[in-house]
């Protein structure tokens, strides 16, 4: 199993927000979780990532066979987990290359491996910008810097490519793409999947998984999963919405 | 406070009654500088400009401090920045040292040396220019500046002349419980070029009461730097004065790293069409120390534009004082002028002062200000952990960015590097301890 998560209660300034979720991810799985706005999908993802002021106040999380929740976001993400954010943050005065290079030599080391030179690193780099067409000139600006939306996101998905974490969760990737930017970013994520690799879609639109073909599609509603099916209930959500899924599920 | 500066009045003069006076032009500019200082006291914490930055030690030291002999070694170690090619003047304790000052040749028709030096080989020239900009008037600390005056330096550019090499003056305060009053006259003909840095030193607790006046004529420009890097005992206070004309540019650059007391106050007038000005500091501090950094762009004529810009970093207790004020007179219409300030606060019990204000006579002006005072940005640091940063090298990346804009287009890079160092020690003395990670 390569994240098993058990009853899980996480609060946000003292109210419930996830209230006792179940989900498991073997390796390989891409799982999608979708759901209305307010029905927790975001404070799942920060709360796997680490996030501290995400109060998980039951339930387990185990990942890789050992306890999640004890680690630090570092030492989570030097484990394998990834996150990419709905929101990603601009950091101006740290470029993207600075960035990179010390996120890549953190992993690798993690993991027991020599830093990578800058040869080697450029090339990966390159390879990796291409593949999410991002302009090499990215590299030299502040993270995320006077970022495009979309530039945003596929900046997610580039160092996601990057990283190789074990498990990736993306977080609402998809929202606000125009289709040219989710093809690259759904182009992005399917290169990735090597079948070892676990991702959690997090998603509010059904379009994504039209690009990602997910193994398994939840329904999460007021913090617990009501529903669990094949990429067919993803399509039943976008014919029939939200809330017939969820009356149904009373 | 009052008693303080009637003792140091009466000492003043008595040194000068004992000195003979020089019976120059000099004396009586000490004589009229005295006298303003006399009237004009210590400024208390009831004056506006100083509601923030209490000086009453500082004062209390002044008798004592005033006339104490230099210590200092023939060949004191001097704290270098280390700019390879540069003509450099070193004063120790007040005075030129012409042994460890170092000058390259100059183009014709420049001077660059000692005001004494000024004074005897061109006096008229050395009238002109001293209190032109600094008016003893004014401030308390200038008019002590010049009571005490005869120490310092001078540049003159001819027109057009570009100098080869950045002018480096070194100021170290090397001898304990004294007293430094250094002055910097800088004279830019027509079209000339030139780059001045202004490096502060010293070991243990000394006093340094800096005042220079920069004149930049039509379509010169000059580079300026002040690196205030003194020991953390010690009190520094200084003042910059500069006249910009027509097309002309001044570029000043401030960084403050040093001393338990620092207040610098930058005046710049742009007095007419096409002048610019340039100005950004950094300051820094931590423990109990105390920085202030104030700013002035008088727009004066038409069509002159400006841009501040300044970020302070303050850690542990250190207070923080930031003041910027742009003035833009009645007839300076088609200005535009922009300042900003930034504040990083990285310890709980730091603070910061900060006011920009906008005083506009003029009805069409474009001008804009701002200022933000914070800790670090909780969600870029959870970004930079997610990415596998460790908490140290995310805080260290975040710290580093906030001053990174500021330092990035300083052109000697041993200044830049200089203020580096300051600022991996400043994180480093402020870093929280290590999170405690159950086994």
């Amino acid at each position: 199993m390569l994240i098993d998560i058990n009853n899980l209660h996480v609060s946000v300034g003292g109210t419930e927000i996830i209230r006792g979720l179940n989900l498991q991810i073997r390796p390989g799985e891409v799982h999608a979780i979708m759901g209305p706005n307010g029905s927790g999908k975001s404070t799942l993802a920060n709360t796997l990532a680490g996030r501290e002021d995400y109060e998980v106040t039951a339930g387990s999380v185990q990942y890789k066979g050992a306890d999640l929740l004890p680690l630090a976001p570092d030492e989570r993400a030097r484990a394998g987990v990834f996150l990419s954010f709905q929101y990603p943050v601009e950091i101006p005065g740290v470029t993207n290359v600075y960035m990179l290079k010390a996120a890549l030599n953190a992993r690798r080391k993690a993991r027991g491996e020599e830093e990578i030179d800058s040869v080697g690193f450029m090339r990966l780099v390159r390879e990796k910008a291409e593949l999410m067409q991002l302009d090499k000139s990215f590299l030299s600006r502040g993270v995320n810097e006077g970022f495009s939306g979309g530039e945003k996101k596929r900046n997610e998905i580039f160092q996601m490519a990057l990283l190789e974490p074990d498990l990736a969760i993306l977080d609402e990737t998809d929202s606000g793409l125009d289709i040219d930017a989710l093809k690259v970013v759904a182009n992005g994520v399917n290169s990735q999947r090597d079948g070892q690799r676990g991702f959690l879609l997090i998603t509010h639109y059904q379009r994504l998984l039209d690009y990602i073909q997910p193994d398994f599609v939840h329904v999460l509603s007021k913090g617990q999963i009501i529903r669990s099916g094949t990429s067919e209930l993803a399509l039943e959500l976008e014919a029939n919405g939200y809330d017939e899924i969820v009356a149904a599920a009373r | 406070m009052s008693e303080m500066h009637e003792i140091v009045s009466d000492n003043i003069r008595a040194a000068l009654a004992e000195q003979g006076g020089r019976g120059d032009w000099l004396s009586k500019i000490q004589d009229e500088a005295l006298a303003d200082f006399e009237r004009l006291g210590f400024p208390g914490k009831g004056l506006e400009q100083w509601k923030y930055t209490d000086i009453s030690p500082l004062a209390a030291a002044y008798p004592d401090w005033l006339w104490t002999d230099s210590t200092a070694p023939q060949q004191p170690e001097l704290p270098t920045l280390g700019i390879a090619d540069a003509d450099e003047l070193v004063f120790v304790d007040g005075q030129y040292d012409a042994a460890l000052s170092r000058l390259g040749p100059l183009p014709d028709g420049t001077f660059l040396g000692s005001i004494d030096d000024l004074a005897a080989q061109q006096p008229d020239v050395c009238q002109r220019l001293f209190g032109r900009l600094a008016a003893s008037r004014s401030s308390a600390f200038v008019a002590l500046n010049a009571a005490l005056a005869g120490n310092g330096a001078a540049l003159l550019v001819p027109a057009g002349v570009e100098l080869p090499r950045p002018v480096v003056l070194t100021y170290l305060s090397a001898t304990p419980h004294s007293s430094a009053q250094p002055r910097l006259l800088v004279d830019l003909a027509e079209g000339a070029r030139a780059t001045v840095v202004e490096h502060f030193c010293s070991l243990g607790a000394v006093i340094v009461n800096a005042v220079a006046e920069l004149s930049c004529a039509q379509n010169s420009r000059l580079d300026y730097y002040k690196l205030q890097a003194e020991d953390p005992a010690a009190w520094h206070t200084a003042a910059q004065f500069a006249e910009v004309g027509r097309d002309a540019v001044l570029a000043a650059t401030h960084l403050d790293i040093g001393a338990a007391l620092a207040r610098n106050e930058l005046q710049v007038q742009l007095v007419a069409a096409g002048a610019h000005a340039e100005t950004k500091g950094l300051f820094m501090a931590d423990a109990q120390r105390h920085v202030e950094s104030r700013v002035t762009v008088e727009h004066v004529a038409p069509h002159t534009t400006s841009r501040e810009r300044y970020r302070g970093i303050l850690g542990d207790r250190a207070r923080g004082v930031f003041n910027g004020r742009i003035h833009v007179h009645a007839e300076a219409q088609k200005t535009a002028a922009e300042l900003s300030n930034r504040n990083l606060l990285l310890n709980a019990g730091a603070e910061i002062n900060t006011k920009p204000e906008l005083e506009i006579y003029a009805d069409d002006v474009k001008c804009a200000h701002g200022s933000t005072t914070g800790q670090l940005d909780q969600q870029s640091l959870f970004y930079l952990l997610t990415r596998g940063l460790d908490h140290t090298t995310a805080r260290n990346m975040l710290i580093t960015a906030f001053a990174a804009e500021l330092l990035a287009d300083i052109a000697i890079p041993a200044i830049a590097e200089r203020a580096q160092q300051a600022l991996a020690a400043l994180r480093d003395a402020s870093a929280p301890p290590p999170p405690v990670t159950p086994s």
